[in-house]
Formats: structure tokens, sequence, C-alpha cells
């Protein structure tokens, strides 16, 4: 015969074998800030540095090791003055290093879209959303990004465009480090194309057209 | 004497109510193994482990704020994902670039004031940490037009980043083999939102088709 104790303990037995489940299913729900177990560490974490890790040997703790000042690497000297620099014998470059067609100029503006339109915004008149958000706030540090179509920006060469980008213009940070040497002029280009766009003239329609543009 | 007392008493006997354990001895080693191993399964899965890891960060940084609100576009800060297998996290310059006059003297923001002033890199902590043994490249993904939002979710909604995947090799894998209903244009990778009244099953044939792209199975894909 069976025990009625017999049948309590074994209900108990069921409840409490429950909780590790109701455990699990906390941790499948929740976020933690702990980092996971390795129950079985494999080799997941190898004696090697990855991309951005820290390595205490150094001083400034970076695995990735910046290169050392004043050296070039091979194949990395950058002589061209006017591709790197926008510069042509001692004076802002007016043209191009590279030929400009209609994939540099989508790809110049995907680049703007990304890195330009948060402040200067996307048609150039120095309305992106960030700029509006800083006025919100009344940051009184902010400097307003200038309009593209000024006068005084639209007389600026290309040579000295791309420089703002490489190297910020005095309170516009630098973009040099993180967008690539061709994609720096092919922003040049398509802020060139901007401001062409943004102060057209009915002369600069061709005559077929201009009847359609007029009628708008 | 104590020794002729011991050999006197009565040995010891089980008492009668341990007859009454014996079924349920049984029930329990007989369900135990069972129980084991759906704990195990359970308790060691991947959904188990790896989903929802939120850790703190040194600055509390707010995607929800800068890709959700501001709208920025993910390269603006994670400049190398689309050409190289690392995302990098920005460095303090990138932050410095609009924090230099925008929430200026915010005490959020101190350490990254520090960090630009000595030159020593924010910690900022790993979330997604793929075992060193696993070859992963974020370009590769990227331009085969696997949006950020099929591994990572809808970052530009949260206010801390969390693991939303399991990050496992059968996840990789069900993709690699049936990637279609997740693939749209390349362009549009960085915009978590996008939709489509197309289906995307079918689109995705058709990116497949057009750009060729096959992911592979192979072990030595990712395991190199
Ligand atoms: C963080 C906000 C910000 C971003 C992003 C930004 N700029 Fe600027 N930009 C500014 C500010 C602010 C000024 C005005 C600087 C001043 O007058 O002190 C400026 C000025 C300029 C000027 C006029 C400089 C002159 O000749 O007087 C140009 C051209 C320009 N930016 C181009 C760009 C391009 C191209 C990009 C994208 C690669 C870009 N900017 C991204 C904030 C920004
Ligand atoms: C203003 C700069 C900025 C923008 C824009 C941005 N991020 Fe980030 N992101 C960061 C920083 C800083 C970190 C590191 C701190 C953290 O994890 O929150 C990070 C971390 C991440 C991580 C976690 C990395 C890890 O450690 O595993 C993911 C995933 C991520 N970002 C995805 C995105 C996506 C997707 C977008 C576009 C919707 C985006 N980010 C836009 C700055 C940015
Ligand atoms: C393109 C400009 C821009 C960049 C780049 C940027 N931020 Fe911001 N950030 C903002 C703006 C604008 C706000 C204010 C949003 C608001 O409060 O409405 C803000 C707010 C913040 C806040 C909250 C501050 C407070 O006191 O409320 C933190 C923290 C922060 N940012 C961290 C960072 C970090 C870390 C980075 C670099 C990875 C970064 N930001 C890059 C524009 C930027
Ligand atoms: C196919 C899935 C997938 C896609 C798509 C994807 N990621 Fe990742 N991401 C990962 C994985 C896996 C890791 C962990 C990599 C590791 O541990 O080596 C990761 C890591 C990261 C990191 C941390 C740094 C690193 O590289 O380890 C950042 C930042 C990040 N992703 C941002 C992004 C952004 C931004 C996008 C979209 C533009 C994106 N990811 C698209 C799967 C993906
Ligand atoms: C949402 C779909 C998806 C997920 C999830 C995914 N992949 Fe991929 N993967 C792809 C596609 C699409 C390609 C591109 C194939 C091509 O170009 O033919 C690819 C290509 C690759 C490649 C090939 C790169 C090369 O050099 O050939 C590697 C490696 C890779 N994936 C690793 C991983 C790993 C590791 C994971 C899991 C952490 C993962 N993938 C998750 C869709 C995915
Ligand atoms: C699409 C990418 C991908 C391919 C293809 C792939 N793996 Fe993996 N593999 C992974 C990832 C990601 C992990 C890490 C899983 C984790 O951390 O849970 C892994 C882990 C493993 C592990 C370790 C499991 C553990 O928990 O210790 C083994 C063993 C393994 N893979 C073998 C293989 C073999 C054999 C093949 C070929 C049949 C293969 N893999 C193909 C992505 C892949």
């Amino acid at each position: 015969m069976v025990r009625k104790w017999t049948i309590w303990i074994l209900i108990s037995l069921g409840v409490l074998s429950l909780l590790p489940f109701a455990l699990i299913a906390r941790a499948r729900t929740a976020r933690t800030a702990e980092p996971r177990i390795h129950v079985f560490p494999d080799m997941d974490n190898q004696g090697r540095y990855k991309s951005q890790q820290v390595n205490r040997l150094f001083a400034d703790t970076r695995a990735m090791r910046p290169p050392v000042e004043g050296t070039v690497a091979r194949g990395q000297l950058q002589e061209d003055d006017h591709l790197y620099r926008g510069v042509r014998s001692g004076e802002w470059a007016a043209g191009f290093p590279m030929k400009i067609d209609r994939e540099v100029m989508e790809r110049g503006r995907e680049r703007y879209d990304i890195h330009c339109s948060p402040c200067h915004g996307l048609a150039g008149y120095g309305d992106g959303i960030v700029a509006r958000r800083a006025d919100a706030l009344q940051e009184g540090t902010w400097v307003q990004p200038s309009s593209l179509h000024t006068d005084l920006v639209r007389s600026r060469p290309s040579g000295h465009i791309f420089n703002t980008i490489t190297n910020g213009i005095r309170n516009m940070p630098p973009y040099g480090f993180r967008v690539s040497v061709e994609d720096r002029w092919a922003v040049t280009a398509y802020v060139t194309a901007l401001q062409l766009s943004q102060n057209a003239a009915i002369e600069d329609v061709p005559e077929q057209q201009r009847a359609n543009v007029q009628e708008q | 004497m104590s020794t002729d007392n011991k050999s006197t008493e009565t040995p010891f006997v089980f008492p009668k109510w341990v007859d009454d354990l014996r079924p349920l001895v049984g029930i329990v080693l007989g369900l135990a193994p069972v129980y084991i191993i759906v704990l195990v399964w359970f308790g060691l899965s991947p959904k188990t482990q790896n989903i929802g890891y939120s850790p703190e960060q040194p600055v509390p940084f707010s995607h929800a704020v800068h890709a959700g609100e501001l709208g920025l576009d993910c390269r603006y800060c994670h400049n190398t994902v689309e050409i190289s297998a690392h995302a990098a996290v920005p460095p303090t310059a990138t932050c410095m670039g609009c924090h230099t006059a925008i929430k200026a003297t915010s005490e959020k923001l101190e350490p990254v004031r520090a960090s630009s002033e000595s030159g020593m890199p924010v910690r900022w902590i790993r979330v997604h940490d793929l075992p060193d043994y696993v070859y992963f490249d974020h370009s590769a993904h990227l331009t085969a037009g696997v949006s950020c939002v099929e591994c990572h979710g809808r970052v530009d909604r949260m206010e801390r980043v969390h693991q939303v995947s399991e990050l496992s090799m059968g996840w990789c894998l069900d993709c690699h083999r049936n990637p279609a209903p997740r693939l749209r244009p390349a362009e549009l990778v960085t915009r978590l939102d996008w939709a489509t009244e197309e289906d995307r099953e079918a689109l995705g044939a058709r990116l497949m088709e057009e750009n060729n792209i096959n992911p592979r199975t192979d072990c030595s894909t990712c395991h190199r």
C-alpha cells in the first residue's frame, strides 16, 4: 500500500523540480548585465588579441597599435598633393583628381547623407536635425553649420572643400580619419552639384525643357 | 563489558515504512535522466545563455537618441562596417565632433571628455562576442544586403544595447541555408525600419539571382 506521505513527497519533489525551469524561463526573458557563464570554455577565448581589445602591455592599453609618429607604411606615401591635400602648385585646386561620373556622384550623395546631412541638412542649408536639436536645446556653445549655398562657400575651390572635410574648419570637426580619400572627393563633387542645383537659373535648363519647368 | 553489550543488541533493521518508499524511489530514478537532459538542454541552450546580455557601459550612450531620434546613420559611427570584418566602435573623436558643442558640460559625458584629453580610449564593454575559433565578416553580409536588424534587432530603439540573437552555429546556418526572406537591396541595410509591400521571399530570390549571392555552408567558411 502506498502511504499518503509518499504522495506528498512526490508532489513536493515535482514542484521543486519545476523551480530550475522557472529560473531558466526568467533568464530567457530578462536582460542581464552579467556575462554568460562558459560551462565548457572550449577555445572560446584564445590567447590572442582581436580588433579594439585591451592590452595592458602598452601605456594607452590599445592592442591595435597606431603607427609610430613620423613613419610611413609601404605604399602609403601620400605624395600626390592634389589627391591627398587638395592643393595644386601651392593653391587650392579647382578641379578633381579623378573622373567624376554618375557612379562617383551617387557615392558622394550616399556619403553626404551619412556624414554631412546631420548638421548641414539634406539640401545643404545648415538645417540638419542635429543643428535643429542643438538650437532647441539652446546650446550656447553650438555654432550654426554654414549653409553651403552662401556666396562665400560657393566661391570655394573644390580643393578647399576637400580640405574642410579632411581637417574640419573652425568649429566643424574633421572627417579625414574616418572617410576615405576617394569618398571625400566624391562628397566634394556632390556638394558642388548641390550648390549648382540650388542656384540654377532658367538659362541652365536645356531649351526644350524650359516650358516644362516654368509651368511648375 | 561494552563489547558484550553491543553484540547482544539487535542488528540494525530497516523500519517497515521504508518499503513504502520503494515505488517513490523507482519513480524518481526513472524520471531523473529525462529531467536532467531536459534541464541541461534548456539551461545551456544559446537562447538562455546568449540572448539578453546587456552590460552596463562606462557612458550611458543611447542608440535610441542618436540613431533613433536624431536618425544618424549607423555608418556615421561604425564607419568600417561595410569594408572590414570588424564593425569599429567609434573613437572618442567621433563623439567629440558634436559633444564639444552639444551637452559640453554634461556629467554623463565626463569619461568621453577625459578620454579626449588623455588619449586613453573609452572602455566600452563588448556585447556581441563569438568564440575566437569562428570567423565572421560584416562587410560580406552588408554588401550582400543583410541588414543590421536581422542580427542585432532594432538597435535604434535601444537605450542600452542588448543581444537579441543567439549567435549560435545553428542560427548562422539557418540563414545561410535560406537567406532569401532576410535579404534586401544593399543600399538599405542601415535603414532598420525599412519595410516593403513586396513579398520578401520573392524579392530575396531575385536579389540572390541578380547579385549571385550564395552563402556557403561548408565548415571552412566560418572555421578557418
Ligand atoms: C557636427 C556637425 C557638422 C558635420 C557633420 C559637418 N559639418 Fe560642415 N560645418 C559645421 C559647422 C559648425 C560649420 C561652420 C564652422 C564655423 O563657421 O565655425 C561648417 C562649415 C562647413 C563648410 C564651410 C566652410 C567654409 O568654407 O567656410 C563646408 C564647405 C562644410 N562645412 C562641408 C561639410 C561637409 C562636406 C560635411 C560632410 C563630410 C560636413 N561639413 C559635415 C558642422 C558640421
Ligand atoms: C553616435 C554614434 C553611433 C551611431 C550613430 C550608432 N552607434 Fe552603435 N555603438 C556606438 C557606440 C559608442 C557603441 C559602444 C557602446 C555600446 O555598446 O552601447 C555602439 C555599440 C553598438 C553595438 C554593440 C557592439 C558590441 O559591443 O557588441 C551594436 C550592435 C551597434 N552599436 C549597432 C548599431 C546600429 C545597427 C546602428 C544604426 C542604427 C548604430 N549602432 C548607430 C555608437 C553609435
Ligand atoms: C552628430 C552629433 C552627435 C554625435 C556624433 C554624438 N552625439 Fe551624443 N548627443 C547628440 C545630441 C544632439 C544630444 C542631445 C539629445 C537630446 O538630449 O535631445 C546627445 C546626447 C548625448 C548624451 C546624453 C547627454 C545628457 O546629458 O543628456 C550622451 C551620454 C551622449 N550623447 C553620448 C555620446 C557618445 C558616447 C558619442 C560617441 C560615440 C556621441 N554621443 C556622439 C549628438 C551627437
Ligand atoms: C549577419 C549578422 C550581422 C549583421 C547583418 C550585422 N552584424 Fe554586427 N555583429 C554580428 C556578430 C556575429 C558580431 C560579433 C562578432 C565577433 O564577436 O567577432 C557583431 C558585432 C558587431 C559590433 C561589435 C564590434 C565587432 O565587430 O565585433 C558592432 C559595433 C556591430 N556588430 C555593428 C553592426 C552594424 C552597425 C551593422 C549594420 C550596418 C551590423 N553590425 C550588421 C552580426 C551581424
Ligand atoms: C540573415 C542571414 C545571415 C546570417 C544570420 C548569417 N549570415 Fe553569413 N552570410 C549571409 C549572406 C547572404 C552571405 C553572402 C554570401 C555571398 O555573398 O554569396 C554570407 C556570407 C558569410 C561568410 C562568407 C564571407 C566570405 O568571405 O566568403 C561568412 C564567413 C559568414 N557569412 C559567416 C557567418 C557567421 C559566422 C554567422 C553567424 C554568427 C553568419 N554568417 C550569419 C547571410 C547570413
Ligand atoms: C555559418 C557559419 C558556420 C559554419 C558553416 C559552420 N560553423 Fe561551426 N560554429 C559556428 C559558430 C558561430 C559557432 C559558435 C557557436 C556558439 O558559440 O554557441 C560554431 C561552433 C562550432 C563547434 C564548437 C561547438 C561547441 O560548443 O564547442 C564545432 C565543433 C563546430 N562549430 C564544427 C563545425 C563543423 C564540423 C562544420 C561543418 C559541417 C561547421 N562547424 C560549420 C559557425 C559555423
